[in-house]
């Protein structure tokens, strides 16, 4: 009759060897006790092996400590079998070359719609601005007002910050936190069925509407426009795709369509984390050129009207043709 | 003793324990932490990284531009990838994580990806609202499986990180034949007293015992003598003669 005790005894060997084979294979670096190399055919086999011994002790009810080692052997197999790698530059050269510009294309009419909803307002609250100075008290406070008049004044040091901001070195860290922050915060508001992307699209648009339009009527357009338009390029799109990516996961919530809702929001947080992905990268291009190149006073607006051209039309380019063929 | 039927009953509510079931075709149980834990370990990994940024900021003070600039990126770096570094380590938990004994695990049990990490990790701000982590804690209390927001959409699930009980059976007492044929589910509790054993007080012990007498032959008495016999079925039922 088998017991317990004989069970045990007549397939210890293998779940000890199994033991140390899992040992070896989850630290393959590191100096481990096996004289030969770890096979994962046999660690594979008697993996299946201490599946069925699992099934049996739980079926005749054998002692807990033998249960529990059975399962915590299984476990260790299950994860060391079927795990998943994402890591490594050629995941990274994927991601820029082909997964994110064609994500972008695959989300087309998300971001669409978050480039209308931050574009909208910021034109009717520019325009609005424009015609009436004073309605900029509306959207930013009278503190700030006078700090971004003083910004882009045509005599400031460094155009785009305040006088005592620090250098172009500590702006560029400022920029980093501040915009990434940003974007991750117009994707997770998704999650309120898209609710909470739609007012940071909204309120960014506006906000950056009617400073333009402020800056305009108080004619500093000319440093204004010359020192946006470059990181520009790269941090409104950046915005506008985090926000398509927040309305991406919103409208999974809303309308699961065939799926449950919840299959229906992992499957859109899976497909949308490209985007967060490709746009981190974006807004640390747009912080490095916002820091060092947009608020340098030496680079004239030509110059700088010039390669604003170039990036706007690379950043085109690329989410339309780069990585077409894979589509 | 009860029929396995209304056990499995009452532990499926009392038990928050998630099955995951492996291509093998067995169910590997895992435990999801609670709010407790959780929170925690939260409070453990803010600490640990308010100490790393005031320890960066003494040094990075004397710098000027770079050493703030550094200083700034850390503190994004902190704010948002410090879970993420820890979640894809070998331990797959923040320090705070890994003092309470819990660990970050996809909902089928598998090791955590790298996407997944990212979405429970930007969520975060998500369970924040409307202020003090407000919908991570209801959506916690209020779901079997403990999971925040974040948690949801990555499909990944906060579990505690298991010791095996290695707890075997002394062979103290002499094994001893049961009087007639024993049930699986009798056997199981049989052998789970024994293990038990050395962890109870006599008295107890004896009184646990008592309930089991009918397999010795002892039915309607108690005592150590009786425990002995009780107990040596057990080692029966183990296999030792």
């Amino acid at each position: 009759m088998m017991t317990p005790l004989r069970f045990e005894q007549l397939y210890q060997p293998e779940w000890t060897e199994l033991d140390t084979l899992l040992d070896a294979l989850s630290q393959p670096r590191k100096a481990n006790t096996l004289t030969e190399a770890p096979s994962g055919a046999r660690a594979g086999a008697l993996y299946r092996r201490a599946c069925e011994h699992l099934a049996l002790a739980r079926a005749r009810s054998y002692p807990t400590y033998m249960i529990d080692r059975l399962d915590d052997l299984t476990s260790r197999g299950h994860q060391l079998i079927y795990q998943q790698r994402e890591f490594g530059v050629e995941r990274l050269r994927r991601l820029v070359s082909i997964d994110f510009p064609s994500a972008v294309r695959s989300h087309g009419s998300y971001v669409a719609a978050a480039a209308g909803l931050f574009l909208l307002p910021a034109i009717v609250i520019g325009l609005i601005v424009f015609r009436q100075p004073d309605m900029i008290l509306s959207v930013v406070a009278p503190d700030n007002v006078s700090d971004f008049e003083a910004m882009y004044s045509p005599s400031a040091e460094s155009i785009g910050r305040t006088r005592d901001a620090g250098t172009d070195w500590t702006m560029f860290g400022y920029y980093i936190r501040n915009n990434v922050s940003v974007a991750f915060q117009c994707f997770a508001g998704g999650l309120f069925a898209g609710l909470g992307t739609l007012f940071f699209l909204v309120y960014n648009g506006a906000f950056s509407g009617s400073l333009a339009g402020y800056l305009t009527a108080q004619g500093l357009s000319s440093t204004f426009y010359a020192f946006i338009a470059t990181h520009s390029a790269f941090e409104l799109t950046a915005i506008v795709i985090a926000g398509g990516a927040g309305l991406r996961i919103g409208h999974a919530l809303v309308s699961p369509g065939r799926l449950t809702r919840r299959q229906s929001l992992v499957k859109a947080s899976r497909e949308a984390m490209v985007l967060v992905y490709g746009v981190t990268c974006m807004l640390l291009i747009a912080a490095a050129l916002e820091a060092f190149w947009s608020s340098a006073s030496w680079i004239g607006p030509g110059a700088k009207y010039g390669v604003a051209a170039v990036c706007w039309i690379s950043v085109f380019g690329y989410f339309v043709l780069q990585g077409r063929h894979a589509d | 003793m009860s029929k396995p039927e209304h056990g499995r009953v009452r532990r499926d509510i009392l038990d928050t324990v998630v099955p995951s079931e492996t291509p093998e075709g067995i169910l590997l149980e895992l435990r999801p932490a609670g709010l407790t834990p959780r929170y925690y370990a939260f409070i453990v990994d803010w600490i640990i990284r308010l100490a790393v940024i005031d320890a960066v900021a003494t040094v990075t003070g004397f710098m000027g531009g770079i050493g703030v600039a550094f200083w700034i990126v850390l503190l994004f770096v902190l704010e948002w990838f410090y879970p993420v570094f820890f979640e894809l380590s070998a331990r797959a938990a923040t320090p705070g994580k890994r003092i309470f004994g819990l660990k970050v695990v996809m909902d089928n049990g598998l090791p955590i990806t790298a996407a997944a990490s990212m979405t429970r990790n930007l969520l975060r701000v998500a369970d924040f609202l409307p202020f003090g982590f407000g919908f991570g804690t209801l959506s916690m209390l209020f779901r079997h499986d403990n999971k925040r927001l974040g948690d949801i959409a990555a499909a990944t699930l906060v579990v505690h990180h298991r010791r095996a009980d290695r707890r075997n059976v002394s062979a103290e007492w002499p094994p001893l034949m049961p009087l007639r044929p024993l049930a699986p589910e009798d056997q199981a509790a049989l052998v789970a007293l024994a293990v038990r054993a050395p962890t109870l007080t006599p008295e107890r012990l004896d009184e646990l015992a008592a309930l089991a007498a009918v397999t010795s032959g002892d039915e309607g008495q108690s005592g150590p003598e009786v425990t002995a016999r009780v107990l040596g079925v057990a080692q029966w039922v183990l296999g030792r003669r």
